[in-house]
């Protein structure tokens, strides 16, 4: 089967085909509805890599339009009905102006988190609410002040970090590339371009002085499932707010030829008074490409010197003045 | 040999012993081997027929600083002896680059500048090094850098993760067709020649130095590699160098790869980016007025 | 390659009416929303790079001088999933652009509608840096 990207020479425009979403979705969509204790692998299928390890490899994305936590309008439900999802899917590609939509992307979930079952977060511990206040540079939220240097921006314009873990699909470039070897599992992350190498022999963590942007990984097999444990956290990532002492524990499993079932826990007692969980498909995909961010970063030129005209323009004014 | 009495009949079996030993260790004498029988036959992945380069490796050189041979030069004085280039033997075979005329010129130039902050266009001022600006390293340099990489070897592909910059490449061991982009890591496609890893890199953008010395490419570059296992924890590395737009005909770097043995090895994070900010934005920081 | 058939869809833009989604890479940093440029020009040199993608353009003025545009588009690891590449725009290529101008005056564009010589709209991708997709209400 091939992974590969279309012909170089394809057509330069794109031609508008406007199927009849829901019916055609429905069909497709509903046995892709992946309500995390449905989904089961079949009994007699096995997938093993030569050394007899479960076999996650390949190319993968886990491009998702369910939300993390679920919208309000849909208070109690797990899952939208038909024709709920065909008016989100409506919406979704309208507002983000997506020119290729692919009915994977949408499994009827109302939250990508299931466990509290209200599908959202658990309260912040009192520590944790005084804690948010002021900006988070971890977001990809506009600056609150003036722009004196690359520090005032947020970490994704700086192309320091763009996903941290757990990773959470975006609108795209949502691929990673799962290689195994004994002993080892390495999933490559297309944004932007982080291996995560992941030691399956039990060692202990790294030494808690030091911090990692993607944390530290251990990995072990529960069966057919690969479970990682996570710690040794930066305190700039801040996923969804929380401190560097977060632990994630995650969990692959490979349910189809071209699907796994990926989970994940987070928990962190500084942030969240219990644990929280997630759950979000990964679909067979093409090749993964290189995401070079930092090396042609216009746009940081670009904001930085905007700023410095503004002060320019400040400081003529100023002696205009006096 | 009765009448000598036991003790002589235990040194003789120890004599035995030891010179039983002692053959054996010949035996198992690197280079010994090799004259007397093929080459090294490392551990197999389990359930293919190649051998495990799984693990973390190292090349210890310092071709990084020039990958010719270069005696010691002073670096920028204010860091004194910490950036002072160290002598190295090299690692061109031949030791020389064949550079067209015009490129030979530029090579010059880009050593007299690798850290003069050069205008690129209206907005970008920037040091020509492309590691002082934590910028993917390309193929080889990664592989010569002062910093592991880990090879996950699968049985259909390979990921190849170097901590500087944790630039990453994936190394399918099957066809792939034409690379769809120029990258700064390449396009890369591999395949097994006996107990020799090849690796055909094409769709290199030219935006990557051979080391910090200047020498360069453009994005005609085109580099085979093989990597071969020569003795437990040693890789032989070869790299094939070819580039119509910049060189005369291809060339050639060899060098051993180390496997990482300290216990606690393991592949870690360098996150350049931060730490290169203040070099590639500095000119476009704000400046206290008086 | 593609396992199941996407609905390949061209968007009439109803953009400027709709907050955008892609307001975001600190884009009010960088452009002014106020500021539309309408841009007939010739590409000259695609900039095919992470995190965006950039359009050279040389635009013939009333007068006939020529002046050269950077004008910033998708990311390129989205539009090669959707067939486009390097060589889509070759050089000469007639685009009519509408974009947002850099606040500082420069030649730099953020692109919301692309369009060539003969009417088609294209795809280049919408500068939203691709982060987590926002939720309806």
């Amino acid at each position: 089967m091939s992974e590969r990207i279309l012909a170089v020479n394809t057509p330069l425009i794109v031609v508008a085909l406007l199927v009849c979403l829901p019916a055609a979705a429905q069909d497709r969509t509903a046995s892709k509805a992946a309500a995390p204790s449905a989904v089961k692998a079949s009994a007699a299928k096995k997938w093993l890599t030569p050394w007899g390890d479960p076999d996650l490899q390949g190319s993968w994305s886990n491009t998702a339009w369910t939300p993390l936590e679920r919208p309000a309008k849909y208070k109690g439900r797990e899952l939208m009905t038909p024709q709920e999802r065909a008016e989100e899917e409506k919406r979704r590609v309208q507002q983000e102006r997506v020119a290729f939509y692919d009915p994977s992307w949408s499994d009827g979930r109302t939250s990508l988190i299931y466990d509290p079952p209200d599908g959202l977060k658990p309260p912040l511990t009192p520590e944790a609410q005084r804690r948010q206040i002021g900006w988070n540079e971890s977001l990809r939220s506009e600056p609150p002040g003036p722009i004196n240097g690359p520090e005032d921006l947020n970490l994704r314009t700086r192309c320091i970090i763009r996903d941290p873990l757990p990773r959470i699909p975006a609108n795209y470039v949502n691929n990673y590339e799962i290689v195994q070897g004994p002993g080892f599992v390495s999933i490559f992350q297309e944004s932007t371009h982080e291996t995560r190498v992941i030691p399956l022999d039990g060692r202990p963590h790294l030494d808690p002085r030091v911090r990692q942007w993607f944390g530290d990984s251990r990995g072990h097999w529960e069966g057919d499932t690969l479970v990682v444990d996570v710690t040794n956290f930066n305190n700039r990532t801040r996923f969804e707010g929380s401190t560097e002492n977060m632990h994630l524990v995650e969990r692959w499993k490979r349910v189809a030829d071209d699907r796994i079932d990926y989970r994940f826990t987070v928990s962190d007692p500084a942030t969240w008074t219990k644990p929280w969980s997630a759950a979000i498909a990964w679909n067979k995909s093409g090749p993964v490409y290189e995401y070079a961010c930092h090396e042609d970063n216009i746009d940081m030129y670009a904001i930085l010197s905007v700023a410095r005209a503004a002060d320019r323009k400040a400081g003529e004014a100023a002696k205009k003045s006096k | 040999m009765d009448h000598m009495g036991k003790p002589l009949k235990i040194l003789n079996g120890a004599i035995a012993v030891a010179a039983t030993m002692a053959f054996s260790s010949l035996l198992t004498d690197p280079g010994l081997a090799q004259t007397l029988s093929s080459a090294y036959k490392a551990p197999r992945l389990p359930g293919t027929a190649n051998p495990n380069l799984n693990g973390l490796w190292e090349a210890v050189n310092e071709a990084n600083w020039d990958i010719q041979v270069h005696g010691a030069q002073a670096g920028p004085p204010q860091f004194g002896a910490l950036l002072a280039q160290p002598p190295g033997p090299g690692i061109v075979e031949g030791n020389e680059i064949p550079y067209q005329p015009w490129a030979l010129a530029k090579k010059k130039e880009n050593f007299e500048n690798r850290l003069v902050r050069v205008k690129y266009d209206e907005l970008r001022l920037l040091p020509l090094d492309p590691e002082a600006k934590c910028y993917l390293p390309g193929i080889p340099r990664a592989t010569y850098m002062p910093l592991p990489f880990q090879i996950t070897q699968g049985n259909k592909k390979i990921i190849i993760a170097y901590e500087f910059a944790n630039a990453s490449r994936i190394v399918p061991l099957e066809k792939v067709g034409p690379a769809p982009v120029d990258s700064y890591m390449g396009w890369s496609e591999g395949h097994w020649e006996g107990d020799t890893l090849v690796i055909d890199v094409t769709g290199f953008n030219d935006k990557t130095w051979f080391d910090r010395a200047g020498n360069f490419h453009s994005d005609a570059l085109h580099v085979v590699e093989r990597y071969t296992p020569t003795s437990p924890g040693v890789l032989r590395y070869e790299a094939t160098i070819e580039d119509s737009k910049v060189f005369t005909r291809p060339w050639k770097m060899s060098f051993p790869l180390y496997r990482r043995l300290d216990k606690d090895a393991q592949f870690m994070e360098f996150n350049c980016v931060p730490f290169s900010e203040e070099l590639i934005y500095g000119h476009l920081r704000k400046t206290t007025s008086k | 390659m593609v396992t199941k058939l996407g609905v390949i869809f061209l968007n009439i833009s109803l953009l400027l009416s709709v907050m955008p989604a892609w307001a975001h890479h600190s884009f009010a940093a960088e452009f002014d929303v106020n500021k539309v440029l309408k841009l007939r020009g010739t590409v000259t040199k695609m900039d095919w790079v992470n995190p965006h993608v950039w359009v050279h353009l040389d635009v013939k003025n009333a007068d006939g001088s020529v002046v050269g545009w950077m004008i910033e588009c998708g990311s390129p690891n989205a539009l090669l999933r959707r067939g486009f590449n390097k060589s889509s725009l070759p050089v000469g290529t007639e685009l009519f652009i509408e974009a947002f101008q850099a606040k500082d005056g420069t030649n730099l564009g953020n692109a919301q509608n692309v369009t060539l010589a003969d009417g088609k709209k294209i795809f280049l991708g919408s500068s939203d840096d691709g982060a987590a997709p926002s939720p309806g209400k």
